[in-house]
Protein backbone atom coordinates (compact mmCIF):
# COMPACT_ATOMS: atom_id res chain seq x y z
CA UNK A 1 0.00 0.00 0.00
CA UNK A 2 2.76 2.53 0.57
CA UNK A 3 4.32 1.44 -2.46
CA UNK A 4 1.32 2.35 -4.54
CA UNK A 5 1.07 5.74 -2.46
CA UNK A 6 4.71 6.70 -3.20
CA UNK A 7 4.05 5.61 -6.65
CA UNK A 8 0.85 7.75 -6.93
CA UNK A 9 2.81 10.65 -5.41
CA UNK A 10 5.65 10.75 -7.45
CA UNK A 11 3.05 10.08 -10.80
CA UNK A 12 1.15 13.58 -9.90
CA UNK A 13 4.43 15.26 -10.14
CA UNK A 14 5.91 13.55 -13.00
CA UNK A 15 2.54 14.59 -14.55
CA UNK A 16 2.09 18.23 -13.75
CA UNK A 17 5.89 18.95 -14.75
CA UNK A 18 5.32 16.62 -17.98
CA UNK A 19 2.24 18.57 -19.30
CA UNK A 20 4.12 22.02 -18.27
CA UNK A 21 7.43 21.26 -20.12
CA UNK A 22 6.24 18.13 -22.26
CA UNK A 23 3.13 19.78 -23.87
CA UNK A 24 4.07 23.52 -23.29
CA UNK A 25 7.38 22.73 -25.45
CA UNK A 26 5.15 21.69 -28.54
CA UNK A 27 2.77 24.47 -27.74
CA UNK A 28 5.53 27.40 -27.93
CA UNK A 29 6.86 26.07 -30.77
CA UNK A 30 3.38 26.10 -32.51
CA UNK A 31 2.86 29.56 -31.19
CA UNK A 32 6.06 30.74 -33.19
CA UNK A 33 5.40 28.70 -36.26
CA UNK A 34 2.03 30.63 -36.18
CA UNK A 35 3.62 34.01 -35.72
CA UNK A 36 6.56 33.59 -38.18
CA UNK A 37 3.21 32.34 -40.80
CA UNK A 38 1.81 36.38 -39.53
CA UNK A 39 5.50 37.84 -39.71
CA UNK A 40 5.82 36.66 -43.04
CA UNK A 41 2.28 37.21 -45.12
CA UNK A 42 1.85 36.07 -47.88
CA UNK A 43 0.23 32.48 -48.79
CA UNK A 44 1.52 31.25 -45.56
CA UNK A 45 -1.54 31.40 -43.43
CA UNK A 46 -4.66 30.71 -45.01
CA UNK A 47 -7.00 33.98 -46.03
CA UNK A 48 -9.74 34.81 -48.17
CA UNK A 49 -9.17 35.09 -51.72
CA UNK A 50 -8.05 38.86 -53.64
CA UNK A 51 -6.20 40.04 -50.64
CA UNK A 52 -2.65 39.22 -50.11
CA UNK A 53 -1.43 39.35 -46.09
CA UNK A 54 1.04 41.82 -45.21
CA UNK A 55 4.54 41.08 -43.55
CA UNK A 56 4.75 41.91 -39.73
CA UNK A 57 7.99 42.85 -38.37
CA UNK A 58 6.81 41.75 -34.80
CA UNK A 59 5.48 38.44 -36.33
CA UNK A 60 9.14 37.69 -37.08
CA UNK A 61 10.59 39.08 -33.72
CA UNK A 62 8.15 37.10 -31.58
CA UNK A 63 8.60 34.04 -33.82
CA UNK A 64 12.45 33.58 -33.33
CA UNK A 65 12.56 34.82 -29.74
CA UNK A 66 9.76 31.75 -29.63
CA UNK A 67 12.21 29.08 -31.24
CA UNK A 68 15.19 30.64 -29.53
CA UNK A 69 13.40 29.48 -26.32
CA UNK A 70 12.65 26.15 -27.33
CA UNK A 71 16.51 25.61 -28.73
CA UNK A 72 17.72 26.83 -25.11
CA UNK A 73 14.88 24.01 -23.10
CA UNK A 74 16.51 21.49 -25.60
CA UNK A 75 19.81 22.54 -24.93
CA UNK A 76 18.80 22.38 -21.13
CA UNK A 77 17.75 18.74 -22.04
CA UNK A 78 20.94 17.93 -23.26
CA UNK A 79 23.12 19.08 -20.42
CA UNK A 80 21.06 17.48 -18.23
CA UNK A 81 21.41 13.97 -20.17
CA UNK A 82 25.11 14.69 -19.86
CA UNK A 83 25.50 16.13 -16.34
CA UNK A 84 23.39 13.22 -15.19
CA UNK A 85 25.59 10.55 -17.13
CA UNK A 86 28.19 12.08 -15.73
CA UNK A 87 27.18 11.37 -12.08
CA UNK A 88 26.48 15.18 -11.34
CA UNK A 89 23.12 16.08 -8.80
CA UNK A 90 20.78 18.20 -10.39
CA UNK A 91 18.83 20.52 -8.10
CA UNK A 92 16.25 23.30 -9.21
CA UNK A 93 16.91 26.63 -7.68
CA UNK A 94 13.53 27.49 -8.55
CA UNK A 95 13.38 27.14 -11.84
CA UNK A 96 17.48 27.71 -12.37
CA UNK A 97 19.07 24.24 -12.83
CA UNK A 98 22.12 24.25 -10.38
CA UNK A 99 24.69 21.46 -11.17
CA UNK A 100 26.91 19.63 -8.20
CA UNK A 101 29.40 16.95 -8.91
CA UNK A 102 28.88 14.06 -6.38
CA UNK B 1 41.35 -21.72 -22.10
CA UNK B 2 40.46 -23.35 -18.45
CA UNK B 3 36.64 -24.49 -17.73
CA UNK B 4 36.55 -21.27 -15.48
CA UNK B 5 37.21 -18.98 -17.71
CA UNK B 6 35.32 -20.47 -20.90
CA UNK B 7 32.51 -19.88 -18.39
CA UNK B 8 33.10 -16.60 -17.73
CA UNK B 9 33.26 -15.98 -21.37
CA UNK B 10 30.04 -17.07 -22.76
CA UNK B 11 28.30 -15.37 -19.80
CA UNK B 12 30.28 -12.15 -21.08
CA UNK B 13 29.05 -12.93 -24.74
CA UNK B 14 25.53 -13.32 -23.79
CA UNK B 15 25.47 -10.20 -22.25
CA UNK B 16 26.39 -8.56 -24.99
CA UNK B 17 23.76 -10.64 -27.17
CA UNK B 18 20.92 -9.23 -24.81
CA UNK B 19 22.89 -5.53 -25.35
CA UNK B 20 22.01 -5.89 -29.31
CA UNK B 21 18.24 -6.78 -28.84
CA UNK B 22 18.09 -3.80 -26.28
CA UNK B 23 19.59 -1.81 -29.00
CA UNK B 24 17.55 -3.23 -31.92
CA UNK B 25 14.04 -3.13 -29.62
CA UNK B 26 14.22 0.47 -28.41
CA UNK B 27 15.29 2.04 -31.71
CA UNK B 28 11.30 2.64 -32.22
CA UNK B 29 11.30 4.65 -29.23
CA UNK B 30 13.33 7.40 -30.70
CA UNK B 31 12.73 7.32 -34.16
CA UNK B 32 9.36 5.72 -34.86
CA UNK B 33 7.21 8.68 -35.52
CA UNK B 34 10.26 10.35 -36.78
CA UNK B 35 10.60 7.69 -39.59
CA UNK B 36 6.67 7.61 -39.92
CA UNK B 37 6.52 11.48 -41.01
CA UNK B 38 9.70 11.46 -43.19
CA UNK B 39 11.24 13.95 -40.93
CA UNK B 40 14.11 11.35 -41.81
CA UNK B 41 14.67 8.46 -44.01
CA UNK B 42 14.63 5.09 -42.29
CA UNK B 43 18.43 4.89 -43.13
CA UNK B 44 19.64 8.10 -41.53
CA UNK B 45 17.25 7.61 -38.46
CA UNK B 46 18.52 4.35 -37.30
CA UNK B 47 22.43 5.77 -38.21
CA UNK B 48 21.36 8.78 -35.98
CA UNK B 49 20.58 6.86 -33.42
CA UNK B 50 22.97 4.30 -32.91
CA UNK B 51 25.86 7.25 -33.26
CA UNK B 52 24.19 8.79 -29.90
CA UNK B 53 23.38 5.45 -28.39
CA UNK B 54 27.45 4.96 -28.99
CA UNK B 55 28.22 8.59 -27.78
CA UNK B 56 25.33 8.03 -24.58
CA UNK B 57 26.82 4.75 -23.66
CA UNK B 58 30.35 6.33 -23.10
CA UNK B 59 28.87 10.23 -21.57
CA UNK B 60 27.64 7.76 -18.39
CA UNK B 61 30.43 6.95 -15.80
CA UNK B 62 27.88 6.41 -13.33
CA UNK B 63 28.97 2.79 -12.27
CA UNK B 64 25.68 0.88 -12.52
CA UNK B 65 26.86 -2.29 -10.63
CA UNK B 66 24.08 -3.09 -8.28
CA UNK B 67 21.41 -2.55 -11.22
CA UNK B 68 20.33 -6.36 -10.20
CA UNK B 69 19.83 -5.15 -6.12
CA UNK B 70 16.27 -3.39 -7.68
CA UNK B 71 14.29 -6.94 -7.94
CA UNK B 72 16.50 -9.62 -6.64
CA UNK B 73 19.25 -10.45 -3.47
CA UNK B 74 22.12 -11.90 -5.23
CA UNK B 75 23.89 -8.86 -4.27
CA UNK B 76 24.82 -7.02 -0.92
CA UNK B 77 24.28 -2.74 -1.06
CA UNK B 78 27.48 -2.55 -2.13
CA UNK B 79 27.43 -4.11 -5.45
CA UNK B 80 29.32 -7.29 -4.36
CA UNK B 81 27.82 -10.64 -4.08
CA UNK B 82 26.98 -12.80 -1.84
CA UNK B 83 29.56 -15.00 -0.49
CA UNK B 84 27.09 -18.16 -0.45
CA UNK B 85 27.05 -17.57 -4.62
CA UNK B 86 30.86 -17.33 -4.68
CA UNK B 87 31.26 -21.18 -3.81
CA UNK B 88 32.69 -23.32 -6.87
CA UNK B 89 34.51 -20.23 -8.85
CA UNK B 90 30.90 -18.06 -8.42
CA UNK B 91 29.20 -20.67 -10.31
CA UNK B 92 26.10 -19.99 -8.76
CA UNK B 93 26.23 -16.65 -9.42
CA UNK B 94 27.16 -16.69 -13.16
CA UNK B 95 24.28 -19.41 -14.06
CA UNK B 96 21.60 -16.87 -12.52
CA UNK B 97 23.09 -14.31 -14.62
CA UNK B 98 23.25 -16.68 -17.63
CA UNK B 99 19.67 -17.85 -17.43
CA UNK B 100 18.51 -14.29 -16.22
CA UNK B 101 19.91 -13.16 -19.65
CA UNK B 102 18.99 -15.82 -21.79
CA UNK B 103 15.07 -15.48 -20.79
CA UNK B 104 15.66 -11.65 -21.44
CA UNK B 105 17.12 -12.73 -24.87
CA UNK B 106 14.40 -14.91 -25.90
CA UNK B 107 11.61 -12.27 -25.01
CA UNK B 108 13.25 -9.60 -26.71
CA UNK B 109 13.48 -11.44 -29.97
CA UNK B 110 10.32 -13.23 -29.54
CA UNK B 111 8.32 -9.47 -29.29
CA UNK B 112 10.38 -8.11 -32.37
CA UNK B 113 9.06 -10.95 -33.78
CA UNK B 114 5.48 -10.18 -33.00
CA UNK B 115 6.80 -6.50 -33.75
CA UNK B 116 5.66 -5.25 -30.17
CA UNK B 117 7.61 -2.88 -27.97
CA UNK B 118 8.71 -4.00 -24.72
CA UNK B 119 10.39 -2.94 -22.31
CA UNK B 120 13.78 -4.29 -22.24
CA UNK B 121 14.73 -3.69 -18.86
CA UNK B 122 11.27 -5.43 -17.85
CA UNK B 123 12.59 -8.68 -19.98
CA UNK B 124 15.95 -8.54 -17.74
CA UNK B 125 14.05 -7.68 -14.85
CA UNK B 126 12.22 -11.03 -15.51
CA UNK B 127 14.41 -13.48 -16.64
CA UNK B 128 16.86 -12.72 -13.37
CA UNK B 129 13.73 -12.92 -11.12
CA UNK B 130 12.91 -16.55 -12.87
CA UNK B 131 16.00 -17.46 -12.70
CA UNK B 132 16.35 -16.62 -8.87
CA UNK B 133 13.86 -18.28 -7.88
CA UNK B 134 14.68 -21.28 -9.45
CA UNK B 135 17.81 -20.80 -8.12
CA UNK B 136 17.19 -19.50 -4.23
CA UNK B 137 13.57 -19.89 -4.12
CA UNK B 138 10.93 -17.02 -3.72
CA UNK B 139 12.86 -15.59 -0.57
CA UNK B 140 15.69 -14.45 -3.03
CA UNK B 141 13.21 -11.91 -4.68
CA UNK B 142 12.61 -8.30 -3.83
CA UNK B 143 9.04 -8.55 -4.72
CA UNK B 144 7.82 -5.47 -2.20
CA UNK B 145 9.98 -2.50 -1.80
CA UNK B 146 10.05 -0.98 2.21
CA UNK B 147 7.88 1.79 3.69
CA UNK B 148 7.34 4.40 0.52
CA UNK B 149 11.13 3.82 -1.34
CA UNK B 150 9.98 2.31 -4.69
CA UNK B 151 12.12 -0.64 -4.74
CA UNK B 152 11.39 -4.46 -5.82
CA UNK B 153 9.46 -6.23 -8.64
CA UNK B 154 5.86 -3.97 -7.49
CA UNK B 155 7.80 -0.31 -7.33
CA UNK B 156 10.52 -0.96 -10.14
CA UNK B 157 8.30 -2.57 -12.29
CA UNK B 158 4.81 -3.13 -12.05
CA UNK B 159 4.35 0.30 -10.53
CA UNK B 160 6.14 2.24 -13.09
CA UNK B 161 4.52 0.25 -15.94
CA UNK B 162 1.29 1.21 -14.93
CA UNK B 163 1.83 4.72 -14.77
CA UNK B 164 4.14 5.44 -17.34
CA UNK B 165 0.95 5.10 -20.36
CA UNK B 166 -1.10 6.95 -18.73
CA UNK B 167 0.98 9.86 -18.07
CA UNK B 168 2.60 10.13 -21.03
CA UNK B 169 -0.81 9.53 -22.64
CA UNK B 170 -2.39 12.90 -20.96
CA UNK B 171 0.62 15.13 -21.58
CA UNK B 172 1.17 13.97 -25.89
CA UNK B 173 -2.83 14.55 -26.02
CA UNK B 174 -2.96 18.13 -24.50
CA UNK B 175 0.18 18.94 -26.57
CA UNK B 176 -1.54 17.78 -29.76
CA UNK B 177 -4.61 19.63 -28.77
CA UNK B 178 -2.70 22.79 -28.44
CA UNK B 179 -0.32 22.39 -31.26
CA UNK B 180 -3.26 22.04 -33.64
CA UNK B 181 -5.57 24.47 -32.51
CA UNK B 182 -2.71 27.33 -32.77
CA UNK B 183 -1.72 26.21 -36.04
CA UNK B 184 -4.81 25.54 -37.49
CA UNK B 185 -5.14 28.53 -40.25
CA UNK B 186 -1.37 27.41 -41.46
CA UNK B 187 -0.73 26.16 -45.09
CA UNK B 188 -0.08 22.67 -44.02
CA UNK B 189 2.94 22.11 -46.12
CA UNK B 190 4.55 25.10 -44.28
CA UNK B 191 3.53 23.74 -41.00
CA UNK B 192 4.76 20.41 -41.26
CA UNK B 193 8.41 21.21 -42.52
CA UNK B 194 8.57 22.83 -39.43
CA UNK B 195 7.27 20.22 -37.56
CA UNK B 196 9.96 17.80 -39.03
CA UNK B 197 12.43 19.71 -37.92
CA UNK B 198 11.82 20.20 -34.50
CA UNK B 199 10.95 16.19 -34.18
CA UNK B 200 14.91 15.71 -35.25
CA UNK B 201 15.59 17.48 -32.40
CA UNK B 202 13.61 15.75 -29.90
CA UNK B 203 14.21 12.10 -31.86
CA UNK B 204 18.20 12.56 -30.94
CA UNK B 205 17.51 13.93 -27.34
CA UNK B 206 15.40 10.52 -26.75
CA UNK B 207 18.45 8.68 -28.19
CA UNK B 208 20.98 10.55 -26.26
CA UNK B 209 19.06 9.42 -23.09
CA UNK B 210 18.55 5.92 -24.17
CA UNK B 211 22.61 5.39 -24.64
CA UNK B 212 23.11 6.70 -21.20
CA UNK B 213 20.98 4.95 -19.61
CA UNK B 214 20.55 1.08 -21.15
CA UNK B 215 24.16 0.31 -21.77
CA UNK B 216 25.12 0.87 -18.55
CA UNK B 217 22.56 -1.99 -17.18
CA UNK B 218 24.58 -4.65 -19.67
CA UNK B 219 28.07 -2.80 -18.39
CA UNK B 220 26.65 -3.55 -14.38
CA UNK B 221 25.73 -7.39 -15.23
CA UNK B 222 29.23 -7.86 -16.77
CA UNK B 223 30.89 -6.41 -14.35
CA UNK B 224 29.04 -8.45 -11.90
CA UNK B 225 30.03 -11.61 -13.06
CA UNK B 226 33.93 -10.46 -13.37
CA UNK B 227 33.55 -9.65 -9.77
CA UNK B 228 31.77 -13.50 -9.39
CA UNK B 229 34.75 -14.88 -11.01
CA UNK B 230 37.16 -13.23 -9.51
CA UNK B 231 38.64 -11.43 -12.47
CA UNK B 232 37.86 -8.22 -11.13
CA UNK B 233 37.35 -6.41 -7.62
CA UNK B 234 36.81 -2.98 -7.99
CA UNK B 235 33.26 -2.49 -6.97
CA UNK B 236 33.85 1.46 -7.85
CA UNK B 237 34.45 1.12 -11.33
CA UNK B 238 33.79 -1.28 -14.41
CA UNK B 239 36.66 -2.18 -16.69
CA UNK B 240 37.12 -0.05 -19.79
CA UNK B 241 36.93 -2.76 -22.32
CA UNK B 242 33.20 -3.55 -20.97
CA UNK B 243 32.03 -0.28 -21.40
CA UNK B 244 33.65 -0.14 -25.46
CA UNK B 245 31.90 -3.82 -25.59
CA UNK B 246 28.59 -2.38 -24.24
CA UNK B 247 28.94 0.69 -26.07
CA UNK B 248 29.27 -0.93 -29.43
CA UNK B 249 26.65 -3.66 -28.92
CA UNK B 250 23.93 -1.37 -28.04
CA UNK B 251 24.57 0.94 -31.47
CA UNK B 252 25.04 -1.89 -33.36
CA UNK B 253 21.95 -3.11 -32.50
CA UNK B 254 20.62 0.27 -32.46
CA UNK B 255 21.62 0.88 -36.32
CA UNK B 256 20.13 -2.80 -37.22
CA UNK B 257 17.23 -1.63 -36.20
CA UNK B 258 14.23 -3.38 -35.45
CA UNK B 259 12.01 -2.34 -38.38
CA UNK B 260 9.01 -4.97 -37.33
CA UNK B 261 9.35 -2.75 -34.10
CA UNK B 262 9.73 0.86 -35.58
CA UNK B 263 6.66 -0.31 -37.98
CA UNK B 264 4.15 -0.59 -35.47
CA UNK B 265 4.83 2.23 -33.52
CA UNK B 266 5.18 4.02 -36.28
CA UNK B 267 2.53 3.17 -38.51
CA UNK B 268 0.68 0.48 -36.30
CA UNK B 269 -0.72 2.97 -33.72
CA UNK B 270 -1.57 5.89 -35.10
CA UNK B 271 -1.81 7.76 -38.36
CA UNK B 272 1.49 10.51 -37.78
CA UNK B 273 1.59 13.64 -38.78
CA UNK B 274 4.58 15.95 -38.46
CA UNK B 275 3.01 18.31 -35.82
CA UNK B 276 1.72 15.01 -33.80
CA UNK B 277 5.23 13.82 -34.19
CA UNK B 278 6.58 16.35 -32.80
CA UNK B 279 4.49 16.66 -29.65
CA UNK B 280 4.37 12.33 -28.78
CA UNK B 281 8.69 13.02 -28.75
CA UNK B 282 8.47 16.28 -26.74
CA UNK B 283 6.14 14.39 -24.15
CA UNK B 284 8.04 11.52 -24.24
CA UNK B 285 11.79 13.58 -23.56
CA UNK B 286 10.16 14.94 -20.96
CA UNK B 287 8.53 12.97 -19.11
CA UNK B 288 11.81 10.11 -18.91
CA UNK B 289 13.71 12.86 -17.74
CA UNK B 290 11.31 14.83 -15.32
CA UNK B 291 10.78 10.70 -14.04
CA UNK B 292 14.50 9.83 -13.86
CA UNK B 293 14.89 13.50 -11.81
CA UNK B 294 12.11 12.58 -9.83
CA UNK B 295 13.85 8.87 -9.26
CA UNK B 296 10.58 7.66 -10.78
CA UNK B 297 12.28 5.97 -13.27
CA UNK B 298 9.68 4.92 -16.24
CA UNK B 299 10.58 2.89 -18.86
CA UNK B 300 10.77 4.21 -22.40
CA UNK B 301 9.12 1.88 -24.39
CA UNK B 302 6.28 2.32 -21.89
CA UNK B 303 6.11 5.88 -22.73
CA UNK B 304 6.82 6.54 -25.72
CA UNK B 305 4.02 4.10 -26.31
CA UNK B 306 1.59 6.26 -24.18
CA UNK B 307 3.12 9.12 -26.03
CA UNK B 308 2.14 7.70 -29.62
CA UNK B 309 -1.35 7.10 -28.28
CA UNK B 310 -1.66 10.16 -26.79
CA UNK B 311 -1.14 12.49 -29.73
CA UNK B 312 -4.14 9.93 -31.87
CA UNK B 313 -6.31 10.74 -29.12
CA UNK B 314 -5.45 14.67 -28.65
CA UNK B 315 -5.66 15.26 -32.81
CA UNK B 316 -9.28 15.55 -33.78
CA UNK B 317 -11.17 13.16 -35.60
CA UNK B 318 -7.63 11.43 -35.53
CA UNK B 319 -7.72 7.23 -35.04
CA UNK B 320 -6.04 4.67 -32.31
CA UNK B 321 -5.62 1.81 -33.32
CA UNK B 322 -6.96 0.01 -30.36
CA UNK B 323 -6.64 -3.77 -31.39
CA UNK B 324 -2.71 -3.24 -31.94
CA UNK B 325 -2.35 -1.29 -28.61
CA UNK B 326 -4.40 -4.62 -26.91
CA UNK B 327 -1.60 -6.82 -27.72
CA UNK B 328 1.19 -4.10 -26.63
CA UNK B 329 -0.79 -3.79 -23.30
CA UNK B 330 -0.93 -7.79 -23.19
CA UNK B 331 3.08 -8.36 -24.26
CA UNK B 332 3.65 -5.55 -21.13
CA UNK B 333 1.43 -7.71 -19.06
CA UNK B 334 3.00 -11.23 -19.70
CA UNK B 335 6.54 -9.61 -20.24
CA UNK B 336 8.21 -10.01 -16.63
CA UNK B 337 6.46 -13.55 -16.11
CA UNK B 338 7.47 -15.07 -19.51
CA UNK B 339 10.94 -13.92 -19.25
CA UNK B 340 10.94 -15.40 -15.74
CA UNK B 341 9.89 -18.64 -16.75
CA UNK B 342 12.74 -18.54 -19.47
CA UNK B 343 15.05 -17.77 -17.21
CA UNK B 344 13.57 -20.16 -14.55
CA UNK B 345 13.47 -23.34 -16.97
CA UNK B 346 17.15 -22.17 -18.15
CA UNK B 347 18.39 -21.86 -14.75
CA UNK B 348 17.13 -25.90 -14.39
CA UNK B 349 18.92 -27.21 -17.61
CA UNK B 350 22.23 -25.37 -16.57
CA UNK B 351 22.18 -26.57 -12.83
CA UNK B 352 21.27 -30.38 -13.77
CA UNK B 353 24.19 -30.10 -16.85
CA UNK B 354 26.14 -28.26 -14.48
CA UNK B 355 29.69 -26.29 -14.57
CA UNK B 356 30.35 -25.10 -18.63
CA UNK B 357 28.43 -27.38 -20.05
CA UNK B 358 25.39 -26.33 -18.49
CA UNK B 359 26.33 -22.93 -19.37
CA UNK B 360 27.22 -23.99 -23.10
CA UNK B 361 23.41 -25.62 -23.14
CA UNK B 362 21.56 -22.82 -22.24
CA UNK B 363 24.28 -20.61 -24.95
CA UNK B 364 22.89 -23.26 -27.40
CA UNK B 365 19.50 -22.86 -26.31
CA UNK B 366 19.65 -19.24 -27.43
CA UNK B 367 21.15 -19.34 -30.48
CA UNK B 368 18.79 -22.19 -31.41
CA UNK B 369 15.90 -20.18 -30.06
CA UNK B 370 17.05 -16.76 -32.02
CA UNK B 371 17.77 -18.38 -35.14
CA UNK B 372 14.53 -20.44 -35.22
CA UNK B 373 12.66 -17.16 -35.03
CA UNK B 374 14.68 -15.41 -37.40
CA UNK B 375 14.19 -17.53 -39.99
CA UNK B 376 10.35 -17.22 -38.75
CA UNK B 377 10.59 -13.24 -39.88
CA UNK B 378 11.79 -14.20 -42.98
CA UNK B 379 8.41 -15.13 -43.95
CA UNK B 380 7.03 -11.62 -43.46
CA UNK B 381 10.15 -9.42 -43.49
CA UNK B 382 9.99 -5.60 -42.61
CA UNK B 383 13.23 -3.61 -43.45
CA UNK B 384 13.51 0.00 -44.17
CA UNK B 385 12.27 -0.59 -47.57
CA UNK B 386 8.55 -1.48 -46.25
CA UNK B 387 8.89 -0.19 -42.52
CA UNK B 388 6.58 2.92 -43.87
CA UNK B 389 4.08 0.99 -46.05
CA UNK B 390 -0.05 1.79 -44.93
CA UNK B 391 -1.01 -0.88 -42.18
CA UNK B 392 -3.28 -2.69 -43.51
CA UNK B 393 -6.37 -4.55 -41.60
CA UNK B 394 -5.56 -7.84 -42.37
CA UNK B 395 -1.98 -7.23 -40.06
CA UNK B 396 -2.82 -8.27 -36.67
CA UNK B 397 -4.23 -11.47 -37.69
CA UNK B 398 -0.98 -11.69 -39.91
CA UNK B 399 0.92 -11.59 -35.88
CA UNK B 400 -2.36 -13.33 -35.00
CA UNK B 401 -0.94 -16.19 -36.91
CA UNK B 402 3.31 -15.71 -35.59
CA UNK B 403 1.65 -15.41 -32.39
CA UNK B 404 0.07 -18.82 -32.13
CA UNK B 405 3.58 -20.86 -33.88
CA UNK B 406 5.74 -19.33 -31.35
CA UNK B 407 3.84 -20.61 -28.30
CA UNK B 408 5.47 -23.30 -28.58
CA UNK B 409 8.80 -21.94 -28.69
CA UNK B 410 8.89 -20.67 -25.09
CA UNK B 411 7.98 -24.48 -23.85
CA UNK B 412 11.48 -25.31 -24.91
Amino acid sequence: MDQLLAALDDSWRVLVLGIAIGAGLPTLFALGVKSLAWGLGGDVERHAAGEFPKPHLPGRIIAYTLFAIVILVAALGITYIVAHGQGWVITFDGIVPVFTPK
Amino acid sequence: MTPELFLLAIVCLTALAFDFTNGFHDTANAMATSIATRALTPKAAVALCAVLNLVGAFLSVEVAITVTNAVIRIQNSDGSPKPELMTDGGFPLLLILMAGLAGAIIWNILTWLWGLPSSSSHALFGGLVGATVASMGWDGVKWVGEGNHLDGVIGKVVLPALASPVIACIVAAIGTRLVYALTSKIAENYRDNFFRRAQIGTASLLSLSHGTNDAQKTMGVITLALIASGTWTDLAEIPFWVKIACAVAIASGTFIGGWRIIRTMGQGLVTVSPPQGFSAEASSASVILISSQLGFALSTTHVATGSIIGTGLGKKGGKVRWATAGRMGMAWLITLPLSALVGAICWFIGHLIGGWGGAFAVFGLIVVAATYMYIHSRRTAVGHHNVNEEWEADEPDEFQRHNEDDDEEDED
